[in-house]
C-alpha cells in the first residue's frame, strides 16, 4: 500500500515537472522546424532545419544585442560587487556620521516601487543626453540596495579581530576589504553576482525606454521588438531569437541550479 | 568610503522620487518647456476610464493569480518536503521558469496560447475539445495571463514554503499524529497555521508583482482585447513613450505606488488578523 | 490498564541492525524504564511502540491487540517528547484539548478533563499563554497534561527531562513518579540518565547496541548486575574495575593485579575457578579508607595501598581518587578526617560486595 502511494507521488511530481520543462522543449524544437511543421505537437521535427536561425540572424542584429547584453550585465555585476562591497564594508565596519541615515535610506529605497521613479529617471537620462548610450543602461544600476544590504549583513558577522590585526599590520581599508573580507564572503558574493547578473540580463522595460537604436538594444529588448514588430514573420524565427537569450541561462542553470535558487530566492528577486 | 553611494542615492533615488512628485503638477513633453498644470493631472487621472480599466484588470488578474499561486506553491512544497529520490531535480524543474526572462516566457506562451497553431489548443483538439481563443477573447485573456504568471513564479514560492516547512518541529508533527490527526487535520491545525508568515509573504510579493505587470500584456496582447489586459504600467509606459506626456505618466507612477502601498497594508492586516500568531 | 508485549521485535535500517530480537512484557500499571547510551536502541523501541517507526520484524501488542501495523493515531497511546512538541501557535488550553477536539469529544467533557489535568499539574494560571511564554519546566508539564488528558492506554516518555537543568530535573522526577502512581497508567520511559532510571522505574531495562543487557528491579541491577556493562552503568559514581588474575593462595582465592591484591570470599566464588584473566569490580561506596599517619605501612589488614590523587568534598560524602599501583580508583567515604593529595592511604574493600567478571559476565554470586 505504501509503495503504491509512493509511485503515485512520483508520477504526480513527474507530470508537474514536465509542465514546467515541456514548454521550453517545445520551444526549442519549434525553432528547428520548417514553417509547415511549426504548430505541430511533435517534439522532433521531421525535417530539422536551421533556417529559422539563419533568418533571425539576418534580419536583426542579434549578435550585437548579445554583446550589448553581455557588456551591460557584466559591467553592472562587477560594479555592484565592487562598489557595493565597498559601501557595505563602510556601513558595517566603519563609523561615520550619517551611517544610520544611510542605512534607513537604503531600506527605504527598497520599499519604493520602481514605477514611481521610472519617469523622472527617464527625464534625467534625456536631459543628460544619454539616450541611446551604454551609460543610460548601466549608470542607474551601479549601486544596488538589496546587494548592499545583503553584503552588509554578512560583513557584520566577520570577527573584529581580523580587522584589528590587519590594521595593526598597516593595511588600508580597501586592502582589508579585498584581501580579507572578499575571500571570506564567497557565499554572499556569488549570490549577489547571480541575482544582479540575471536581473540585468532579463531587464526589458528600462532598455525599451532609453534605447531606440537597434544596434544598441539589449537581447531581451531586441527580441521583444523583433517579435512584436513583425520582423520575425513566423513563430519559428521569433522563438529562435528567444533561444539566444534562454540557452546560455539554461546551461548556466543546469550546472549551478543550487546557486541560482539560493540566490534568487534568498534575495527576494524574481527573474 | 560610503560617499559615492550617498551621492548615487541622492541622484538616482532621492531626486527621482522628489521629482516624481513635482512632475505630477507639470505638463511636459520633454521637448518644450514644462508647464505648470496644478491639479490637472490628478483630476484627469481620477476620471480617466483607461486608468481605472487598468486598475480593474489588475484586480481581475489578482483574483485568479493569488489563490492559484498560494495553492500550487503550497501543494508542490508539501509534495517536495520529504526524502525523495531526485529531489533537487524536481526543485530545479519547478524553479526553471523563474530564471527565464519574462519577455521570453511571454513570447513562448503567446505561441502556446495561439488560437490556431498553439500547443494548448492542439492538445485540446487532440482530446476532442474545441479550441479556445485564449488571448483574443476578452473574458479569457487576463485569466490566461494570470495562469501563465502563476506558472512562471510558482517555483520561487515553493522555495519559500519549503523553507517555512523546515521550521515546523518534528516533534509537533509526530505529536499531532499520535494525538489522532488525519493527514488533512494535520495540515489544517498544524501545517497551515505555522506557514502563515510564508503565506503572507507569498500573497504580498505576488500582489506587488501583479501591480507591476508590464511585459506580459505588452508582448502577448498589447493591452487588448477590448483593453481587458491593459495593465497600469503598460499605460504609464504608453503615456511616456508614445504620447510624450511626462507629467501624466509620473502621476500614474505615483498613483501606482500609493495603490500598492495601501493594498499590501490592508492585506497584511487582514491575513495577519485571521490567525494572530 | 493494559500490559504491553514486545515479541521478537527487530529494527533494521538497510544493513544496520538497531534493535535485535527485543522481547519484553510490561506489566499493567508499571513504570518501565528503558535506559542506555546513545545508539542503544532505547528510543527506537519507544518509537516503534508509538507507531512512529516501522517494525522490521516481530510483533507489538497492547493487551491482546496486535498494534504492529497500526498508525499512531489508532493505538491510543500518548507521548511526551524531549523538546515537548507543543504546538507553538496554540495556547496551553488549546494544546491540551486538541487531541480531544480532533476526536470530536463533547465540549463539556473536554473542559472537564482539561481542568482536571490543569489542576493536577498546576497549569491553571497558564492556560491562556502560548508555549514560548512558558519556562522549560512549565512546558514540560503542559506536555504531560496533553498526554494525560487523552486518558490513553499507555504513556510514552522520550527523555522528557533532558532539556531541563539539574535542580528542575530532580523536582520533575518526583512529580512524574507521583503522577504515574496516582494515574496507574502503564508507562514506558526512555532515558540515558541512570539516576532517573533508578529512582523512577518499577523495573529497568538496560540496553546496549540494540540488545537487552538486563531487566529487573533497580536494586537487582545494583546488587546483581549480569555483566560488566550493567555493573558499570548503574550506580553513581561508577564501579571500579581492575583487570587481573586469580590464584589459590593460603587456602583461599586471591585476586592479583599490579598494586591491588585482594582475597575474595570463597563462598561467593564459582565452583570452577577461572583460569584466565578476570576483572574485579568494586563500588566506590563499598570501600573504606584509612588515613595513614606518615611512616606506618599500608596493607596492614589486607587492604590496598593507595596514594591520593584528588579529594572531592561533597559535604557528608567525599570522593577520594587514588592510585593503587598502576590502577586509578575511586572510593566514596563518609570519613570526618580526610587525607590530602599525595598522602598514603589504606583502602579496605568489602569482600561481601566485590564482583568478579570473566569475559564481561559476572561469575561471582550475587551480593
Amino acid at each position: 500500500m505504501k509503495t503504491l502511494r509512493r509511485i503515485g507521488l512520483y508520477a504526480a511530481l513527474t507530470i508537474a515537472a514536465l509542465t514546467f520543462i515541456y514548454p521550453f522543449l517545445w520551444m526549442a524544437s519549434a525553432t528547428f522546424k520548417p514553417l509547415a511543421e511549426v504548430g505541430t505537437l511533435a517534439l522532433f521535427p521531421t525535417h530539422a532545419t536551421l533556417d529559422n536561425y539563419r533568418t533571425m540572424w539576418a534580419r536583426a542584429p542579434f549578435g550585437r544585442a548579445l554583446i550589448n547584453s553581455l557588456i551591460v550585465a557584466s559591467t553592472i555585476t562587477i560594479a555592484v560587487l565592487v562598489f557595493g562591497s565597498i559601501t557595505a564594508y563602510a556601513m558595517a565596519r566603519l563609523r561615520f556620521r550619517g551611517r544610520p541615515a544611510l542605512n534607513a535610506a537604503t531600506m527605504g529605497v527598497l520599499l519604493v516601487p520602481g514605477q514611481l521613479t521610472l519617469i523622472p529617471l527617464y527625464t534625467l537620462i534625456v536631459q543628460l543626453g544619454w539616450i541611446d548610450t551604454y551609460a543610460a543602461l548601466i549608470v542607474p544600476y551601479l549601486f544596488n540596495a538589496t546587494a548592499i544590504l545583503m553584503m552588509r549583513q554578512f560583513f557584520l558577522q566577520i570577527p573584529q579581530s581580523l580587522i584589528d590585526s590587519a590594521r595593526m599590520d598597516g593595511m588600508g581599508e580597501m586592502r582589508i576589504l579585498f584581501t580579507i573580507f572578499w575571500p571570506l564572503s564567497k557565499p554572499v558574493l556569488s549570490i549577489v553576482a547571480i541575482f544582479t547578473f540575471m536581473g540585468s540580463w532579463n531587464e526589458v522595460l528600462w532598455p525599451l525606454l532609453v534605447v531606440r537604436e537597434q544596434h544598441l538594444m539589449t537581447l531581451p529588448q531586441l527580441l521583444t521588438v523583433f517579435s512584436l514588430g513583425g520582423g520575425a514573420g513566423s513563430i519559428g524565427v521569433s522563438l529562435a531569437s528567444a533561444m539566444v537569450l534562454v540557452v546560455p541561462v539554461v546551461i548556466a542553470y543546469a550546472f549551478l541550479q543550487r546557486n541560482f535558487i539560493e540566490s534568487m530566492a534568498g534575495s527576494g528577486v524574481k527573474g | 568610503m560610503a560617499a559615492p553611494y550617498a551621492a548615487f542615492l541622492l541622484v538616482f533615488a532621492a531626486y527621482p522620487i522628489l521629482f516624481a512628485l513635482v512632475l505630477v503638477f507639470l505638463k511636459w513633453d520633454l521637448v518644450t518647456t514644462p508647464v505648470f498644470a496644478g491639479a490637472d493631472n490628478m483630476r484627469m487621472l481620477a476620471t480617466d476610464s483607461r486608468f481605472w480599466r487598468a486598475v480593474a484588470n489588475t484586480f481581475v488578474f489578482l483574483s485568479i493569480h493569488l489563490p492559484l499561486q498560494v495553492a500550487s506553491a503550497l501543494m508542490l512544497a508539501l509534495a517536495l518536503n520529504r526524502p525523495l529520490a531526485f529531489r533537487s531535480f524536481w526543485r530545479a524543474a519547478f524553479f526553471l521558469p523563474v530564471v527565464i526572462s519574462g519577455a521570453v516566457v511571454a513570447i513562448l506562451w503567446s505561441n502556446l496560447y495561439a488560437t490556431d497553431v498553439g500547443l494548448i489548443n492542439g492538445v485540446l483538439v487532440r482530446i476532442g475539445l474545441s479550441p479556445v481563443p485564449w488571448l483574443t477573447n476578452p473574458s479569457t485573456a487576463m485569466p490566461a495571463i494570470a495562469a501563465m504568471v502563476t506558472w512562471k513564479n510558482v517555483g520561487f514560492y515553493v522555495i519559500i514554503y519549503l523553507a517555512g516547512l523546515q521550521y515546523i518541529p518534528r516533534s509537533c508533527k509526530e505529536a499531532i499524529e499520535i494525538e489522532g490527526a488525519t493527514p488533512w487535520q494535520r495540515f489544517r491545525y498544524l501545517t497551515l497555521p505555522l506557514l502563515l508568515p510564508q503565506t503572507i509573504l507569498v500573497v504580498t510579493l505576488s500582489t506587488i508583482n501583479g501591480f507591476q505587470l508590464f511585459i506580459e500584456p505588452y508582448v502577448m496582447t498589447g493591452g487588448g482585447p477590448l483593453r481587458r489586459t491593459y495593465s497600469i504600467v503598460l499605460y504609464l509606459y504608453t503615456n511616456a513613450f508614445a504620447y510624450q506626456k511626462m507629467g501624466y505618466a509620473a502621476t500614474i507612477g505615483v498613483a501606482l505606488a500609493l495603490i500598492i502601498g495601501s493594498v499590501v497594508f490592508i492585506q497584511r492586516r487582514v491575513i495577519g488578523n485571521a490567525e494572530a500568531l | 490498564m493494559p500490559s504491553v508485549h514486545f515479541e521478537h521485535v527487530s529494527k533494521r535500517f538497510g544493513a544496520t541492525t538497531v534493535v535485535e530480537d527485543f522481547n519484553l512484557d510490561v506489566a499493567e500499571g508499571e513504570l518501565l524504564v528503558l535506559v542506555g547510551g546513545s545508539g542503544s536502541g532505547k528510543t527506537t523501541i519507544l518509537r516503534m511502540l508509538a507507531g512512529l517507526e516501522e517494525v522490521t520484524e516481530g510483533t507489538i501488542r497492547i493487551d491482546e491487540r496486535d498494534v504492529t501495523a497500526l498508525a499512531p493515531r489508532d493505538r491510543d497511546v500518548a507521548m511526551v517528547f524531549q523538546d515537548y512538541g507543543l504546538y507553538p501557535h496554540m495556547t496551553v488550553r488549546e494544546n491540551l484539548s486538541l487531541g480531544l477536539r480532533l476526536r470530536k469529544v463533547a465540549r463539556t467533557e473536554i473542559e472537564r478533563r482539561v481542568k482536571w489535568a490543569a489542576d493536577m499539574l498546576r497549569l491553571e494560571p497558564l492556560l491562556d499563554r502560548k508555549p514560548k511564554q512558558l519556562s522549560g519546566g512549565q512546558q514540560q508539564r503542559v506536555a504531560m497534561g496533553r498526554a494525560m488528558v487523552r486518558e490513553p492506554l499507555v504513556f510514552l516518555f522520550d527523555e522528557p527531562l533532558s532539556n531541563l537543568d539539574a535542580g528542575l530535573r530532580a523536582q520533575m522526577r518526583i512529580e512524574i513518579g507521583g503522577l504515574q502512581r496516582r494515574l496507574k497508567t502503564t508507562t514506558v520511559y526512555v532515558t540515558h540518565d541512570q539516576v532517573e532510571a533508578m529512582t523512577l522505574g518499577d523495573r529497568i531495562v538496560v540496553l546496549a547496541d540494540g540488545r537487552i543487557q538486563q531487566v529487573g528491579k533497580p536494586i537487582e541491577l545494583y546488587r546483581a548486575p549480569v555483566n560488566r556493562f550493567v555493573a558499570g552503568f548503574v550506580g553513581t559514581p561508577p564501579m571500579n574495575f581492575v583487570d587481573g588474575l586469580l590464584a589459590s593462595e593460603n587456602g583461599g582465592v586471591q585476586f592479583n593485579a599490579d598494586g591491588v591484591n585482594f582475597e575474595m570470599l570463597s563462598s561467593r566464588m564459582p565452583a570452577a575457578m577461572p583460569a584466565g584473566p578476570v576483572t574485579l569490580g568494586i563500588r566506590p561506596e563499598d570501600m573504606e579508607v584509612d588515613v595513614l599517619d606518615s611512616g606506618s605501612a599500608a596493607s596492614a589488614s589486607g587492604g590496598v595501598a593507595g596514594r591520593v590523587v584528588l579529594v572531592e568534598r561533597l559535604g557528608g560524602t567525599s570522593h577520594i581518587h587514588f592510585d593503587a599501583g598502576q590502577t586509578r580508583m575511586l572510593a566514596s567515604v563518609t570519613n570526618e578526617r580526610l587525607p590530602g593529595v599525595g598522602d598514603a592511604i589504606n583502602v579496605r574493600l568489602n569482600s561481601e560486595r566485590a564482583h568478579l567478571f570473566v569475559d564481561d559476565r559476572r561469575v561471582s554470586s550475587a551480593s
